[in-house]
This record gives structure tokens, C-alpha cells and sequence, in this order.
């Protein structure tokens, strides 16, 4: 074996080790976020319900709209960090 | 090993034949990870989304209950300083007549706009009062005096034809 190779190999394991954890922090941050997203999400569907009972056509389409883009977000999120795993 | 036993990885059923002989799962083996707990939610997002939508086009493609004017109650049947209850514009939409004076008529929906309870006339007070939450507002002109509700009562237009009282217009939400 030559000689600086077992150092090498250590060097990549704390690196991997390291990367792990960085993912698992990027995981969980991005899970926050997109569980704020549900949540308002779930405020604006109550939202959209009283638009309803009270036919308010633009405030139910201004809910609806705003969850689309909350949507969005939540996917852009996902896909990120289907990204940042396969990498 | 004969030809007849099955092998250390043949499936039996739901489980492997390994599970069978070991049948204690790993910590964590049930657990879900965080990319997939992300992807559930991002799911739970776009069926709230469309949701919402679906909300939104309900709205537009229904029409407001009409404002057909309605019969309430022959004006000599109300005493001064009375109230008579009524349902308008539909069925499901309680209101209240008042008449706190010979020539004074006001009616207004019965639902309290914190949430739909229906409130009740208080003469001496001058008020009507939601029992709920306590949320209180003008006998007068509807509007909120106290309490959680932000928005003032629903009024409803009168005429009174023939020496009958008529319910013409507003109330509802």
C-alpha cells in the first residue's frame, strides 16, 4: 500500500460523512418550508369556503390563485432536493 | 438442500423466507424519509391547490340566491317595540324584523357575521346581541358595537304595501 493512501481514504470519509449531514439539514430545512406551505395553504382553502357562503367570486379566485403559487413553491422545493440527493 | 425447499430469498406470501426466520425489523425500517415525507406534502399542496380552484369556480359558476321580495307579516300583527322572525332571501337565511316605534320598521339578517349565530333583539338595550361570543351590534343601522365581530349585520330593505310588510332586497351573508 502506498504510503498516504489510508489518509486519502480518511480525508474522503469525513468529506462523505460531512455531505450526509448536509443533506439531512437541507432535508429537514425544506420540510419546514413546505409544511408552512401546507399550512397556509389550509388557512386559504378556509378562506376560499367563506368566499363561497358569501359569493365573493374575487376573493376566491385571489385564494385560489395564491395557492397555486404556494403550489409552485412546494414543487420547486421537491425538486431541489431530488437534485441536491442525486448529486 | 433438496429441489423442493425454497430458497433463503423465495417470497411466502408477504413475507421473504428470511423475515419469517428473523422477524425483527430493523430500528427505522417502517420510517418514512425525509424526501419522501417532502414529496407527500408537496402532493397534499397541489390537492389543496386544486381544491381551492375548485372552490373558486364554484363561486363563479353559481348565482347568488335571488332577491325576490318576500311577504313577511301584516303590519298590524307587529306590535311596537316588537320583533317577528323570518327567513329571506332564502329558507335557510333566518332574519329579524324589528319595530321599535310606530313608523320605524328595520330588519336585518339573524346571522351574527363572527359565526352565524343567530342574534337576538334587546329593546331596552337598543342592540341585538349574539350569545356566542357576545358580540354585539346596532339596533339601528347594524353596525358592530362590541365583541369579535368585524363586520356589521346584513340589512334588509322593507316596503310595506297594502298593510303588508315586505322583505325587498339585501340581507343573506
Amino acid at each position: 500500500m502506498p504510503a498516504g493512501e489510508p489518509s486519502r481514504t480518511a480525508t474522503a470519509g469525513r468529506a462523505g460523512a460531512a455531505r450526509r449531514t448536509a443533506r439531512r439539514t437541507i432535508s429537514s430545512i425544506v420540510g419546514v418550508f413546505v409544511l408552512v406551505i401546507v399550512s397556509l395553504q389550509l388557512f386559504l382553502l378556509m378562506v376560499g369556503l367563506d368566499a363561497v357562503t358569501t359569493h365573493a367570486d374575487g376573493l376566491a379566485w385571489v385564494a385560489a390563485a395564491a395557492s397555486t403559487v404556494l403550489t409552485a413553491s412546494a414543487a420547486f422545493l421537491y425538486r431541489y432536493l431530488r437534485r441536491s440527493h442525486r448529486r | 438442500m433438496t429441489t423442493s425447499e425454497p430458497s433463503r430469498d423465495t417470497e411466502s406470501g408477504d413475507q421473504r423466507v428470511w423475515q419469517r426466520d428473523f422477524p425483527i425489523p430493523a430500528a427505522g425500517e417502517e420510517e418514512i424519509t425525509r424526501r419522501e415525507f417532502v414529496r407527500y406534502l408537496a402532493l397534499g399542496s397541489g390537492g389543496l391547490a386544486v381544491a381551492s380552484l375548485g372552490l373558486a369556480a364554484w363561486t363563479s359558476l353559481t348565482d347568488p340566491p335571488a332577491r325576490e321580495p318576500k311577504e313577511i307579516a301584516p303590519l298590524a300583527d307587529i306590535p311596537v317595540g316588537g320583533e317577528r322572525l323570518f327567513r329571506y332571501p332564502t329558507p335557510d337565511d333566518p332574519a329579524i324584523l324589528l319595530r321599535p316605534a310606530e313608523d320605524d320598521l328595520r330588519a336585518f339578517s339573524q346571522r351574527c357575521t363572527h359565526l352565524a349565530c343567530v342574534v337576538v333583539w334587546e329593546p331596552e338595550e337598543g342592540r341585538l346581541l349574539c350569545p356566542c361570543h357576545h358580540g354585539t351590534f346596532d339596533a339601528g343601522d347594524g353596525r358592530v358595537l362590541a365583541g369579535p365581530p368585524e363586520r356589521p349585520l346584513s340589512p334588509i330593505a322593507l316596503e310595506v304595501r297594502d298593510g303588508m310588510v315586505w322583505a325587498v332586497g339585501g340581507g343573506g351573508h
